[in-house]
């Protein structure tokens, strides 16, 4: 029986920290790949340390979860003191109060807060940017304080209460007696409460996501918009140093808990390693506290102008792999401008976060029907093209578009194609007929679906031959039927995630963005791009816009003019594949994408695509909801 | 005669609704020692608590050399207190307890050495300052708690159940300790316990308090040897309580026979509650005897034996040093200065009769009372 419990210990412990292990591996390991261990290297973490966005990151993940720290502490311990004077009754409604937010699911908490937030920042204090910093800092601290009550609480039941008394009976008053006696007593629980509130500060998604503003992103929340290309290595290192800094802390707590609880035993002489590793603890915490309040006060102390720029992922141009770093190239030229990235998913999903309000972005890159959409919604600036005088260089079939006629609110920034992706070890060339290969029912299970409602029913017009811009409820409806057939031979429905997937083979068909097939390719060389074109093909402009919600116009557009440069705009494309519509780039862009038929496929393919228009609000919602109740609904019933 | 110090005048504390002091009113003189004596619940703690500032009495006044301090919190008054359990600060050293109270007053460092070293000595605690209070045995804690409370040289010293946690050898020990420091200090103490013995032997006035009332003040030989009421006679001592009729001054008559008392005062045939110390009755052959009882039980204590007899059907406590056993006739004489007498009070029939009293009775209960915790 005991040898039982111990084996079973030993494989619980082997169960919890096997993934921590895998992890910590990985961040030595010389491949890319994950799957086999090429060599040793610590690479990684000088690669982490050469990483200024991912240090930024961290710092103001460490910082939020500091200042996060600081402030549940003190308010927490005050209130648990708080708590402890009222009667028994009482004391007990309140702590159930104080636990409810705890085991609220975190989602409800990060919706409300938000809500809360966008409505006294943006209704009543009439912010433009009501999710900030100080937003995502309260967040914290409201799930962070009933940890710290929760820690304290016990301390101060344990305590015996004729303490404060005879503290008082000497002289102190109730101040006093805190300070001198009662934090003493309770300051384990305070120390665990603090670093049970940090960790979670620390690595808090859900909750952050729904308050983070463009300005001051915590990693974790950065991190989920990393799903486009797997983890990058150095990521591990950073993991790996977080995991142990946790370890490292939680063993510091357990010994001193330890010793002090054998002091309490068998003491026999004075000890004062204990009391002075306590104020040293106390020491670090209020040091670390006034260097984040420090390095708060001093970081907003900013000269530069931030440009809030959102994009789609993986869109620009980032200085990896010897493309040019475009926004170090952009604040080099302009040194009082300082541009900071965040990322949408989906067009859809731009549109909600703009509409949701409580946020400040300066430049987004949506595509055609959906520029169609905003202005109509009235979301978008009209732009000075006084500050674009680049604009002379974009060809004039991408001038004055169906979705912006006028081109007051638009510059083109790429042009392309959607068309399938698909693995020419699995795929037989014989297959490639069109668009029904993505309901062939040969590669069940192997076919992945574009996640948005848009490109799904383009690819079911396509195949049905109707036109993708069909108003036609009765068309929609086919359409919609079409896309339900296909449901139980389509492994996922993706975005971003796509490329992992693809990547590693886990499926071999998907419909895609030319550009980001050409990225696929690159990685795995079994990959091919097959655009049907006797069914027709949708072809896409993403273009620079400003949203009303914007603060920096004039940055915005000196921004949107770099990103017109015909030698910018060539070395963008260097990195994202996509077609400039700006004909002077393909001279500074490599040979093999100029030259790519996928990139700039000739005049007679091109002539077959077709582009989305607007449909009417009402349509928009028609389809969105038939796209729901074809993909994801009636995977339950 | 010294003068008074503290005053409490009508003393009344209500939580939730139920009384737990009744109208109080003691005075307290300077360099006394004054004990509160009472079973656990009577108030004594409470009364002491609002004494020290630490509770706030729903009506009344506490009067400290003249002065109405109700308002005064603890920290302003020039009080100290040796709290039940010690409440010493466990984060710091004999030393640094003892010189709390003084390092809040921020005297200079040197005057804290000197006077909290000359402290230990006080306690005979020299050469203890660095240790830890964790690795003191209880008498040496209490001592502690004694040395941070008198090193602030307060004008009142109050005491809650101080020795409560001691065994019975070493609370012998500082009860001639805290009397020898009282005397040496000339400092006013007010004493809380509920061990009568520890009041009697201790105190200037014991002040004998039951259901937040005080039943009775006085020296310990008066509370002892003259109790108000059947409370106190049960209470400080064992008491046979008998009802009888005060015939006239000096006369009392029970069990059908008149009995000559030193009391008077009493209404001509007032019902009264008669009190006979079990010490105080001299056995002597039956025929010499007031009265003739069969023993119905005997119990060793050591110094002398507890028997029971039986007067009557009524069961009397008699403590004799002369062993007579079970089932022996014996007379009992009673010298009028042995009885004593009260006026009928609500307590009246509650103590003093020893009918349900034997040896294996109370551990029966005991076991019984196990069972149900």
């Amino acid at each position: 029986m005991k040898k039982t419990n111990r084996i079973l210990t030993i494989l619980i412990f082997i169960f919890l920290y096997i993934p921590m292990a895998v992890l910590i591996v990985a961040s030595f390991n010389t491949g890319k790949d994950i799957t086999n261990f090429e060599g040793f290297t610590l690479n990684q973490y000088a690669e982490l340390f050469r990483d200024e966005d991912l240090l930024r990151l961290l710092g103001n993940s460490v910082l939020i979860a500091l200042l996060a720290t600081g402030v549940s502490v003190a308010f927490g311990t005050v209130a648990a003191v708080g708590i402890h004077s009222l009667k028994p009754k009482m004391r007990k409604v309140v702590m159930s109060l104080t636990n409810i937010p705890m085991t609220n699911p975190d989602i409800v908490t990060g919706v409300s807060l938000s809500l809360l937030f966008v409505f006294v920042g943006s209704g009543m204090l009439g912010q433009r940017e009501s999710l900030n910093f100080w937003t995502l800092l309260i967040a914290h601290v409201t799930f962070g304080l009933p940890y710290v009550i929760l820690n304290v609480m016990p301390k101060l039941q344990q305590m015996d209460g004729s303490l404060t008394d005879a503290a008082m009976d000497l002289g102190c008053t109730p101040v006093q007696a805190f300070f001198k006696v009662i934090l003493y007593e309770i300051l384990p629980g305070i120390v665990s409460g603090g670093i049970m509130t940090f960790t979670m500060s620390l690595d808090d998604f859900v909750i952050s996501y729904f308050v983070t503003g463009s300005q001051f992103v915590t990693l974790p929340v950065e991190i989920y918009t990393y799903t486009k290309k797997p983890i990058q290595n150095k990521v591990y290192a950073m993991f790996t140093l977080l995991f142990l800094l946790i370890f490292v802390l939680m063993v510091a707590m357990n010994l001193l808990q330890l010793r002090a609880g054998r002091k309490r035993e068998t003491m026999r002489s004075v000890s004062r390693g204990g009391i002075i590793f306590r104020r040293c603890v106390a020491g670090l915490v209020a040091a670390c506290l006034l260097v984040g309040c420090g390095f708060l006060i001093f970081g907003n102390k900013q000269e530069r102008i931030t440009l809030n720029v959102k994009n789609w992922g993986m869109n620009m141009a980032d200085g990896s792999d010897g493309t040019l770093d475009i926004v170090k190239a952009f604040e080099e030229k302009y040194p009082h401008i300082k541009v900071n990235m965040s990322y949408y998913e989906s067009n859809e999903a731009l549109y909600s976060q703009l509409s949701n309000g409580g946020i400040t972005v300066d430049v987004i890159i949506p595509s055609d029907y959906m520029i169609d959409r905003m202005i109509q919604s009235n979301m978008l600036l009209e732009l000075n093209f006084d500050n674009i005088e680049n604009f002379k260089y974009v060809d004039e079939q991408f001038k004055n578009p169906a979705y912006d006629p006028e081109n007051k609110y638009s510059v083109p920034y790429t042009w392309g194609t959607v068309g399938i992706l698909y693995n020419t070890k699995h795929v037989d060339e014989a297959d490639l007929t069109g668009w029904d290969l993505l309901w062939n029912e040969d590669y069940a299970g192997k076919i992945l679906m574009i996640d948005n409602s848009r490109d799904a029913f383009g690819i079911a017009q396509y195949l049905l031959g109707y036109s993708i811009n069909t108003t036609d409820k009765a068309e929609l409806d086919a359409c919609a039927q079409k896309l339900a057939e296909q449901k139980p031979l389509v492994q996922q429905y993706v975005m971003d995630q796509i490329y992992t997937i693809m990547e590693n083979e886990e499926a071999w068909i998907a419909p895609y963005y030319a550009g980001d097939c050409m990225l696929m390719m690159e990685e795995n060389e079994d990959l091919a791009f097959f655009l049907p074109q006797e069914q027709g093909f949708n072809l896409f402009t993403d273009a620079m816009c400003i949203p009303t919600c914007c603060q920096e116009k004039e940055a915005a557009e000196l921004f949107i003019n770099f990103l017109t440069d015909p030698e910018i705009s060539g070395a963008n494309m260097d990195y994202i594949c996509y077609g400039s519509p700006i004909s002077a780039a393909r001279e500074h862009m490599e040979d093999y994408l100029a030259t790519s038929e996928i990139v700039y496929p000739s005049e007679e393919v091109l002539a077959k695509g077709t582009a989305y228009a607007y449909l009417s609000e009402e349509i928009t919602r028609y389809v969105e909801g038939l796209y729901q109740e074809a993909t994801k609904l009636n995977a339950f019933g | 005669m010294s003068k008074e110090l503290i005053r409490l005048r009508d003393l009344t504390m209500e939580f939730d609704g139920e009384r737990i002091l009744d109208s109080i009113n003691l005075y307290i003189n300077d360099h006394e020692f004054l004990t509160l004596l009472g079973p656990s619940g009577c108030g004594k703690t409470t009364t002491l608590r609002i004494i020290g500032g630490f509770l706030n009495p729903t009506s009344g006044t506490v009067t400290f050399d003249g002065e109405i301090i109700n308002d005064v919190p603890p920290y302003k008054r020039q009080i100290n207190t040796v709290f039940q359990r010690y409440a010493l600060f466990p984060h710091l050293n004999v030393f640094d307890n003892i010189a709390f109270g003084l390092r809040v007053a921020k005297l200079p460092a040197e005057e804290v050495t000197e006077r909290v070293n000359r402290m230990l000595e006080v306690v005979s605690l020299k050469g203890y300052g660095h240790r830890h209070i964790n690795s003191l045995s209880g008498g040496q804690q209490q001592r502690v708690a004694i040395a941070r409370a008198l090193v602030n040289e307060p004008k009142v010293l109050l005491l809650d159940e101080p020795l409560g946690a001691l065994d019975l050898r070493l609370r012998k020990d500082m009860q001639i300790e805290l009397k020898r420091i009282q005397q040496a200090m000339g400092i006013t103490f007010v004493y809380v316990t509920h061990d009568q013995e520890e009041a009697l032997s201790m105190s200037d006035t014991v002040v004998v308090m039951d259901k937040g009332r005080i039943q009775q003040i006085g020296k310990p030989e008066d509370i002892y040897n003259e109790p108000k009421n059947a409370f106190v006679a049960d209470f400080i001592g064992e008491s046979n309580i008998l009802d009888g009729v005060m015939l006239s001054d000096y006369k009392v008559r029970f069990f059908g026979r008149t009995f000559q008392c030193v009391d008077k005062g009493f209404a001509p045939n007032e019902s009264v509650d008669v009190v006979i110390r079990p010490e105080d009755i001299d056995i002597v052959a039956p025929e010499e005897g007031h009265l003739v009882g069969v023993v119905t039980s005997v119990t060793f204590k050591g110094l002398n034996y507890d028997i029971i007899v039986e007067f009557k059907g009524f069961k009397w406590l008699i403590q004799t040093t002369d062993y007579h056993g079970e089932g022996a006739t014996i007379g009992i004489r009673l010298n009028p200065e042995d009885i004593h007498i009260m006026h009928k009070s609500e307590y009246s029939g509650m103590f003093g009769d020893y009918s349900s009293y034997s040896a294996e009775y109370d551990e029966l209960t005991e076991d019984a009372e196990d069972e149900e915790e």
